[in-house]
């Protein structure tokens, strides 16, 4: 148990260090969040900040999330098998640990993300939160349930020799129902309605994503 | 002896459709948005098995991805494979049917109702499924990969049938166990879903057969089909 | 055990003495065995009833044209694929090793390993090390013994230091069985005897499969199985 922890770190810290070096996923993630961010603040124009068009609004802030998830995450794996490291790192470590070590780096560059585009987001298109600890809670429940689909879905995708769009065609219906739940979750913190359900249900979710995950997460990696 | 069940096979749905369509009584409260077209009821008698044998497809298709995931043999993969083909085909009907429906009933093709929102899911999954087989070109990894993708619907697919259902506050369907119907009806919905069901096993097995004649390495031409 | 260039199979080398666990009286240590692995993709054989085995200090030489299957092979030995027919027996120290235990027990050294380019030599070897639960001091040591600098990017060497990282990464947990595919690709003369020293040292228990397009100079060779393409 300790040395699988030490594994998952290991993996972890590796994911981190590379990125730091590069900063690959931070710049093209976050400027891909951004850029779309301001597509959806200018095609709105000043209908974005109308009464009327508020309970719209959480919807793009989803959409906007899973686009940029579905353009940087998949690297996770893809990378891997691309520049000939995957062998090496299953030759060496357990796959569970492989596979948490990626999904709590996905994870965090996600939370980031949302750190980062948010406040921007609410900023830009003048969007009062009635219940903003409900808001950030489904951020946090969407987050976990983004990030853990799209590790196991980018590992898959890896072993395909056609990657091309192949992350968004399998990910999408995995996270569809999860997207759902939390678009209904963040728009009860808009409007100051109860999401206790919404939240529960999400976090169900991300806990039925993280079982089935871990349970087949050995037979995508491994042969 | 699988002569005589084909035979049964055509003759029980042959029995079905006669039934469906000159027998049963009208449904009360369906004949329309101006009540019009109260024949338009009998579509019941096709979509909901259509849709009953396309959710069998997936639950099949799901049991031997795991167990080809457990055991390995290629036979597995086909079976899986041919499930969801055969059930992509119902499951197209179902929703087509549906939309048809729901058009002459309340005026709109598509309206998000909740089992709406199940069944463009499971359209999208599952072709998901076919193009990742598509993308994959080792016979033992696109098997793998594939299983495991068809074995993640099992996650899936409790949330879009039974709990999303449920949490909607409207829906044009009936709640799960809140349909009330007339017995004859009934009768002949559950007939309907019998013989669908055995189409669908008999259409799957065929279909399976197939992929592995397909498969196996009866050709001499060896270096044709290089990578 | 049927011999095989009777069914008229594309090759398979009856060098090997035929490995039968209820009648072998010494019960070797290390052991790599394989019998009838078969591989194809799609309708392409690559691997036809290939046959071989190594025991502990017996190091077994696999030859063949390009394409004839020997990476292949070695993968499917490391367990890195899956042949579709075949038995592997693996035992290490005594103890046999199932496909999981296999893949993390066994060295592998092949051109197709790479490592993060991002990181130093000693940074790659620390995490494998770590992964594995080496003592990480032991990157270091292998790094010296091969004559590599520790801190220059693994994105910035040259091919044959690459070779001599990969070589440092299949010594990393000291393991009794070794693959090696082209082993002595893009090394200097120094760096062939090197590893070739790495590689008596390591005969004097373990064992090795060692793959390459042509016979080579190998401290010995007990086996040789040639594929034919």
């Amino acid at each position: 148990m300790l040395s699988w922890l030490a594994e998952t770190l290991a993996v972890l810290a590796k994911e981190w260090r590379c990125e730091l070096r590069t900063r690959y996923a931070l710049s093209t993630v976050g400027l891909f969040a951004l850029s779309t961010l301001f597509m959806v603040s200018l095609s709105l124009g000043p209908m974005g900040s109308s009464s009327e068009l508020r309970p719209v609004l959480p919807v793009f802030l989803w959409v906007i999330l899973l686009f940029a998830a579905s353009a940087g995450l998949p690297r996770a794996f893809v990378h891997e098998e691309e520049s000939g490291t995957a062998d090496p790192l299953r030759l060496s470590a357990t796959p569970s640990a492989v596979f948490c070590g990626k999904a709590l780096y996905n994870l965090s560059l996600l939370l980031l993300l949302e750190a980062f585009i948010t406040p921007f987001f609410i900023g830009m298109l003048a969007l009062p939160i009635a219940s903003p600890v409900n808001f950030a809670i489904a951020l946090l429940a969407g987050g976990i349930g983004l990030a853990v689909g799209s590790t196991l879905i980018a590992a898959m995708v890896a072993q395909a020799q056609v990657r091309g769009p192949l992350f968004a065609v399998l990910a999408f219906p995995i996270l569809l129902p999860l997207l759902k739940i939390v678009v209904d979750a963040s728009l009860g913190a808009v409007l100051g309605s109860p999401v206790d359900m919404a939240l529960a249900l999400a976090f169900l979710y991300d806990s039925m994503v993280t079982v089935a995950s871990l349970m087949l997460f050995p037979v995508v990696w491994n042969p | 002896m699988k002569n005589i069940l084909r035979w049964s096979l055509w003759l029980w749905i042959s029995g079905v459709i006669v039934a469906a369509l000159l027998w049963a009584p009208l449904a009360q409260g369906f004949s329309g948005l101006y009540g019009d077209a109260p024949q338009s009821s009998r579509i019941v008698f096709f979509h909901v098995p259509l849709a009953v044998a396309s959710f069998f497809a997936f639950m099949t298709a799901a049991v031997w991805s795991i167990l080809y995931l457990i055991k390995r043999h290629p036979k597995q993969d086909f079976h899986a494979h041919a499930a969801i083909e055969v059930g992509l085909v119902f499951c197209v009907l179902a929703t087509v049917t549906g939309a048809v429906w729901s058009k002459v009933q309340w005026g709109k093709y598509w309206n998000w109702d909740p089992r709406q929102l199940s069944i463009a899911i499971a359209l999208l999954f599952y072709g998901a499924y076919l193009s990742a087989r598509g993308a994959i070109e080792d016979p033992e990894v696109r098997a793998r990969i594939s299983a495991a993708y068809s074995a993640l619907g099992i996650v899936v697919a409790p949330f879009l049938f039974f709990i999303m259902p449920r949490m909607a506050s409207f829906s044009l369907h009936p709640k799960p166990g809140g349909a009330e119907m007339d017995r004859a009806i009934g009768t002949v919905v559950v007939a309907a879903i019998a013989g669908f069901t055995a189409l669908f096993y008999w259409m799957q097995s065929l279909r399976a057969r197939m992929l592995a004649l397909e498969a196996s390495d009866l050709e001499p031409e060896d270096e044709l089909a290089a990578p | 055990m049927s011999p095989i260039h009777e069914q008229g199979e594309r090759f398979v080398q009856p060098t090997v003495p035929t490995y039968n666990p209820s009648v072998s009286d010494d019960t070797p240590r290390h052991l790599l065995d394989f019998r009838g692995i078969y591989r194809a993709f799609g309708r392409l054989k690559v691997l036809r009833n290939v046959n071989g085995q190594a025991r502990d200090g017996e190091l077994l030489l696999i030859t063949g044209a390009n394409g004839s299957g020997k990476s292949t092979l070695l993968r499917c030995l490391a367990g890195l694929m899956r042949p579709q027919k075949g038995r592997i027996t693996c035992v290490q120290n005594g103890k046999d090793l199932r496909l999981e235990a296999r893949r993390r027990q066994v060295g592998f050294l092949s051109p197709d390993v790479a490592f993060y380019s991002e990181l130093s030599t000693l940074e790659n070897l620390e995490l494998f090390a770590k992964l594995r639960g080496v003592e990480p001091a032991r990157g270091g040591q292998l790094l010296d013994r091969l004559g590599l600098p520790r801190n220059r990017r693994a994105g910035a060497l040259s091919s044959g230091m690459r070779q001599r990282l990969r070589w440092a990464f299949a010594l990393l947990h000291e393991p009794k069985i070794l693959l090696l595919d082209e082993p002595l690709q893009n090394l200097d003369a120094p760096g062939r005897r090197d590893v070739c020293e790495l590689l008596e040292n390591h005969l004097t228990d373990g064992l090795a499969i060692v793959a390459n397009p042509d016979p080579m100079d190998l401290p010995r060779v007990d086996h040789h199985v040639e594929l034919a393409s």
